[in-house]
């Protein structure tokens, strides 16, 4: 009976939602179809500036969706020239013209937006590696064997204990030095293995207080019901951490996510060292601001993600 | 026979015993009662029974076989892994705070043990526990969380899911004490027709009445030792004993 009402009630509710929607893609539409032709963008720049750089001369284009533009420099002299095509007219973007910043920020776009992938999917298999690795680390840290809790305690004393940027400093530069079969010639995956490694530690410390929270009575439940340690553990009670987990491992994804702009260190180009780029070659520190709205946004998408996933997982409570 | 015998158990926690030479069997359909002031040491002894504590010294038979022996709290024999795990599983506990896995169905939660201990098929173990709950009465929430569940059904389906193993005694460990008053009688009415189906039984309670009218033995406990037993008529109008006659004063 609920369930019906509920379905009666949703599109009543997204109307408005669905309305503006349509209204926002025929509107994309039809800026889509009146864009001027790519060709005619590019035909704009002066035969004057592609003659005087010669073989220094540079073009971009992007291709938005309802609008296009084209930017063509002489790599010596820095002098450029900006089109911007829209609804059928094609406008010259003067470098004093008020919108030029606008038009920047479209240029500069592609490539922030290269960074945050290299930023965002560093951080996911590097948090995901970790808390894989790290189930390992905490019940090796909780096992009454005395070499597995030494060593795993050792290992998380370590990498908690040491900054995570000497960590990316001796991964990158300092194991070829140890032997040259130790080199990690990929910038990736160099600041993976750095982060994970790291990330491991951290979560494993998460993972053994959750797992220490649940109730005394669930580890005798279960061993009165004949469950070996191993099925106890994966049946009753790493289940049941899950949710106590999210939080906390949420908070290290967050921080992984902003530490991942360490990576600048060993020039890898996620988004703070494209931003950095940028403002060097553009000297101008109006990139920093898309760069740190990207952010915001990467932080604050992974938060709802977050949240959605701890409310699935608290159902039984 | 006896289902389950102690000889000269003993049980100390560092420096304070708790168990000081109990000798005491359950023989087979046998209810047995255990009562006696708190910190007597009934949960340590029961639960020494199913080895959620290791006990300091003293001999445990199960089936009439030395199932456990230890001496100065070093094992002298234990019988071998499977022959160990399978007498061990003729005990069924049900503890005082239910304990439940939270993140399962009831249905779930019944199913649980028999088929990843007793690699029953989830056919079988369903059927199984379909039953089992049919006759604590709690057939229509096979698909609700335990949280969504009052304590006195919650506790229902603990003796249910302990049920599902088959054991040949039933362990309980003053099941009712963390029930609201009200809630009290569904459980020890699901109890007693245990009992009455021939169930064997050793159960700790300060429920005086479930004692008297189910038990055939009643079991008295007090600074760690037994200090008295018998059947509940002559326990509780004739007791011997002058603890057991002041405890029994103290609660009447
Ligand atoms: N794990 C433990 N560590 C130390 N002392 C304990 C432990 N468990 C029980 N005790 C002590 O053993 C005594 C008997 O406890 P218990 O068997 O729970 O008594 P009862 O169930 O009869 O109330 C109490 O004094 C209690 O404090
Ligand atoms: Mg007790």
């Amino acid at each position: 009976m609920s369930k019906i009402k509920g379905l009666t009630k949703l599109p009543a509710k997204y109307i408005p939602l669905a309305v503006a929607m349509a209204v926002i893609i025929a509107l994309l539409a039809v800026l889509a179809i009146t864009k001027p032709p790519a060709q005619n963008v590019k035909g704009q720049i002066s035969p004057a500036l592609k003659e005087a750089a010669g073989t220094k001369y540079s073009e971009t284009y992007y291709n938005y969706i309802c609008f296009n533009a084209v930017r063509g420099k002489d790599l010596k002299t820095a002098q450029e020239e900006t089109y911007v095509g829209f609804v059928g007219n094609i406008f010259a973007v003067p470098d004093k013209s008020p919108i030029a910043p606008v038009v920047d920020i479209f240029f500069w776009l592609p490539a922030l937006i290269r960074g945050s992938g290299i930023t965002i999917s560093l951080s996911i298999v590097s948090v995901l590696a970790g808390v894989f690795a790290s189930v390992f680390l905490a019940l090796g840290k909780i096992s009454k064997v005395k070499l597995l809790n030494k060593t795993c305690s050792a290992y998380i004393f370590f990498f908690r204990g040491t900054p995570l940027m000497m960590q990316l400093y001796f991964v990158y530069y300092a194991l070829p030095q140890i032997h040259p079969a130790l080199t990690i010639n990929n910038k990736f995956l160099a600041a993976f293995l750095a982060f994970a490694l790291n990330s491991a530690a951290y979560c494993a410390e998460i993972i053994r207080a959750a797992i220490q929270s649940i109730d005394k009575g669930q580890f005798e439940a279960s061993k009165a019901l004949g469950l070996s340690y191993g099925q106890t553990m994966q049946l009753v009670i790493i289940p049941q951490s899950i949710r106590r987990l999210i939080p906390p491992v949420a908070n290290e994804f967050i921080m992984v996510l902003k530490d991942a702009s360490l990576v600048s260190i060993i020039a890898l180009s996620d988004l703070t060292h494209t931003t950095r780029s940028i403002s060097s070659s553009s000297s101008s520190a109006l990139v920093y601001i898309p760069a740190m709205i990207i952010y915001l946004i990467i932080t604050a998408f992974f938060t709802f993600v977050f949240n959605k996933l701890e409310k699935r997982f608290s159902i039984y409570q | 026979m006896s289902l389950i015998r102690t000889a000269n158990v003993c049980k100390s926690f560092g420096e304070l015993t708790v168990l000081k030479d109990i000798n005491m069997s359950v023989e087979q359909g046998e209810v047995v009662c255990i009562i006696g002031p708190s910190g007597a040491g009934k949960s340590t002894f029961l639960r020494s029974l199913n080895q959620l504590e290791k006990i300091t010294s003293g001999k445990i038979f199960i089936d009439e076989e030395l199932f456990l022996h230890r001496e100065n709290g070093s094992t002298v024999l234990r019988l071998e892994q499977i022959k160990y795990k399978q007498l061990l599983l003729e005990m069924g506990m049900v503890f005082q705070s239910f304990n439940l896995f939270p993140h399962k169905t009831v249905m779930e939660n019944i199913m649980l043990a028999p088929v990843h201990v007793k690699k029953q098929s989830k056919a079988e173990a369903e059927k199984k526990a379909g039953e089992l709950l049919a006759k604590v009465g709690l057939a229509d929430k096979s698909d609700e969380y335990p949280a969504r569940l009052s304590g006195g059904q919650q506790q229902r389906v603990a003796i249910a899911r302990a049920l599902a193993m088959e054991p040949k005694i039933m362990l309980f460990d003053e099941p009712t004490s963390a029930l609201d008053p009200e809630l009290v009688g569904e459980v020890l009415g699901v109890m007693k027709s245990l009992a009455e189906s021939g169930m064997t039984m050793l159960v700790v309670t300060h429920e005086m009445g479930f004692a008297r009218e189910v038990a055939d033995r009643v079991i008295f406990m007090c600074d760690g030792v037994i200090a008295e037993q018998g059947p509940p008529e002559k326990l509780f109008s004739k007791p011997e004993n002058p603890r057991t006659r002041q405890f029994l004063n103290s609660i009447l």
